[in-house]
């Protein structure tokens, strides 16, 4: 019994502050609440309503664009910067370093500087277009609906492909090099052995680094709140901006709960069949 | 390949190629924190005027100003006070429970894991809502334990999960000996368990410092107070503020921003592995 008191601060602590949000978020989901007054139970009436929400459902419609984009930007160049930045010589650790340095800065840090380096009047983007002769190119970035939502995605690339690439540069080195040497032998260049060797020797890293992006993209809110907070007319609206507007501008604290009901059920759904399609069915052939 | 070591021998095309590709995809990722640094001594002028380039000259007073301006010094303090009390409660009582979790037998124990293991998968922003209420209710909220409480709770779900872990990998035996030479649980845990995983402990103290200390979300929600509030949630405000005096908010991010980069510069090694430990497994 003794064994219980080593656990019980732990599940105290997570049975106040998470459990029951987590239950009463269940209760509240069917009832209209402005967040003061008494909630009053109105059945399935918010579920319904978000079915009938344009800009609720275009928020998936985003957040689906924005971690595809994200997959790229995120896992796949840091598996290619991984590759890239694999070497003992000098100068490689330091880049390595460099390259890391995005993930360890606040999203609200990132965010405010990437608001300033693509500002239309005094932003970098523009300046450096300007300087080599593409002034045509020059935008409004952030503020145009066609290319805000890809801004949000590339700097969520630069945020965190260091992240995946140490990842995936742990796991290169524990790759024996006897393969490589092998292929070398056998007459692979170093895009065929990428794709023979590395990829398929990474495949477990790539299918968990795909999960995190993935549930982590959901998540994504620091981003999209500082960088656009859902504008340019809605254009970059995800769940977690819509949810946060909902409950505080509008006071819709019932619906809003609901929103976030569905958020959990969409993320599980997808987190859950994500892992049993990659579950491990296949032979890999080397 | 030549036996001669020639220090001086001329590279190889693809080597230099190699050495040219990385430098400058990564210099160019690297550049936009420098042109922040160097921008907070610019003039609003110059910095309308060529966004681009260097100072005129080196200018200091903007990050005095927005030092006092954004009264940084108390969200600095806050933000370490908040992340320093959330890391010490949640190692404490995740180190507890991961050592009952991997070394003792007590009925219910996998299903009150399996409990904990629903906080690695939800998103925090499920809770968001109904917490802020319940907070209200405590009457917590606007207090730096509207932000510990639930940052402790909410990191404890990978935190038990991952010294579990670390816990299964080491010997039982010299805990075993302990105990039959007639040590307590406690003791048994306080002087052979714990040290023995101090270095895991080091790795979630930073892991959950990071995260704690760059959380936004919450510390948005459930601080109204300017002068309580933590350093993204405030340099946001800052930013609302003052965001048509660009030199200004530039100081500011500098200021919130180089103090970290410089400990991460120190203590890279722990940093990477920590933020690595998390994803692997």
């Amino acid at each position: 019994m003794q064994a219980l008191l080593f656990v019980l601060p732990a599940l105290i602590m997570f049975g106040i502050f998470v459990l029951a949000p987590l239950f009463s978020s269940l209760y509240y989901s069917f009832t209209h609440w402005d967040g003061l007054s008494s909630p009053e139970w109105v059945g399935w009436h918010n579920y319904k309503r978000a079915f009938n929400d344009d800009i609720h459902l275009s928020s998936y419609v985003h957040v689906s664009i924005y971690i595809l984009g994200t997959l790229v930007v995120e896992v796949f160049f840091g598996l290619v910067m991984a590759v890239l930045l694999n070497s003992d010589r000098i100068g490689f650790k330091l880049m390595r370093t460099l390259f890391f340095t995005p993930v360890i800065l606040s999203m609200v840090s990132a965010g405010l500087l990437w608001k300033f380096a693509l500002d239309y009047n005094y932003g970098l983007l523009n300046a450096i277009l300007k300087s080599i002769g593409l002034g045509s190119f020059v935008q409004p970035w952030l503020s145009l609906p066609e290319t805000a939502l890809l801004c949000v995605t590339i700097i969520s690339g630069w945020k965190y492909a260091g992240f995946f690439m140490i990842i995936f540069f742990t796991a290169i080195r524990r790759i024996p090099n006897s393969i490589y040497e092998a292929a070398i032998i056998d007459g692979c260049g170093p895009l065929s052995s990428f794709m023979h060797i590395t990829i398929p020797m990474l495949r477990e890293n790539i299918v968990i680094c795909i999960l995190i992006a993935v549930t982590g993209g959901f998540a994504g809110f620091d981003l999209f709140y500082t960088m656009t907070n859902g504008g340019p007319y809605n254009s970059t609206e995800i769940p977690t901006t819509w949810i946060i507007k909902m409950a505080f501008d509008r006071n819709q604290m019932g619906y809003s709960i609901a929103l976030t009901v569905i958020m959990t059920l969409v993320v599980g759904a997808v987190s859950i069949i994500y892992l049993n399609v990659t579950k491990r069915k296949d032979v890999i052939d080397y | 390949m030549s036996l001669t070591t020639n220090r001086f021998r001329i590279p190889p095309p693809s080597l230099i190629l190699h050495y040219w590709v990385s430098a400058t995809i990564v210099l160019g990722m690297a550049f936009p924190l420098v042109w922040m640094i160097y921008s907070s001594m610019k003039t609003k002028k110059e910095i309308f005027r060529t966004p681009f380039s260097f100072p005129g000259e080196l200018r200091f007073e903007h990050f005095y100003n927005a030092w006092v301006k954004g009264n940084m010094g108390t969200l600095y303090f806050n933000s370490l006070f908040i992340t320093g009390t959330s890391v010490a409660i949640v190692v404490l009582l995740a180190c507890l429970a991961a050592f009952a979790f991997a070394r003792l037998q007590f009925p219910g124990r996998d299903y009150i894991f399996y409990v904990f293991i629903i906080g690695l998968l939800l998103p925090q922003q499920v809770v968001v809502l109904p917490l802020f209420v319940q907070l209200r209710e405590m009457d917590l909220l606007d207090t730096p334990w509207a932000l510990i409480f639930p940052y402790s709770s909410w990191a404890l779900a990978l935190t038990i999960y991952l010294l579990r872990a670390f816990f299964m990998t080491l010997p039982k035996e010299v805990e075993e000996a302990a105990f039959i030479d007639g040590a307590s649980l406690f003791r048994t845990f306080w002087s052979i368990s714990l040290p023995m995983v101090k270095p895991a402990l080091i790795t979630m103290c930073i892991l959950n410092a990071i995260n704690l200390w760059n959380e936004l979300l919450l510390s948005l929600l459930f601080i109204l107070d300017d002068s309580k509030r933590t350093l993204p949630s405030g340099l946001l405000k800052f930013y609302g503020y003052h965001n048509v005096n660009y030199s200004l908010v530039f100081s500011a991010l500098s200021i919130s921003t180089v103090p970290i980069l410089i400990l991460f510069f120190l203590t890279q090694k722990h940093i990477i592995k920590g933020l690595a430990a998390a994803r692997i497994d």
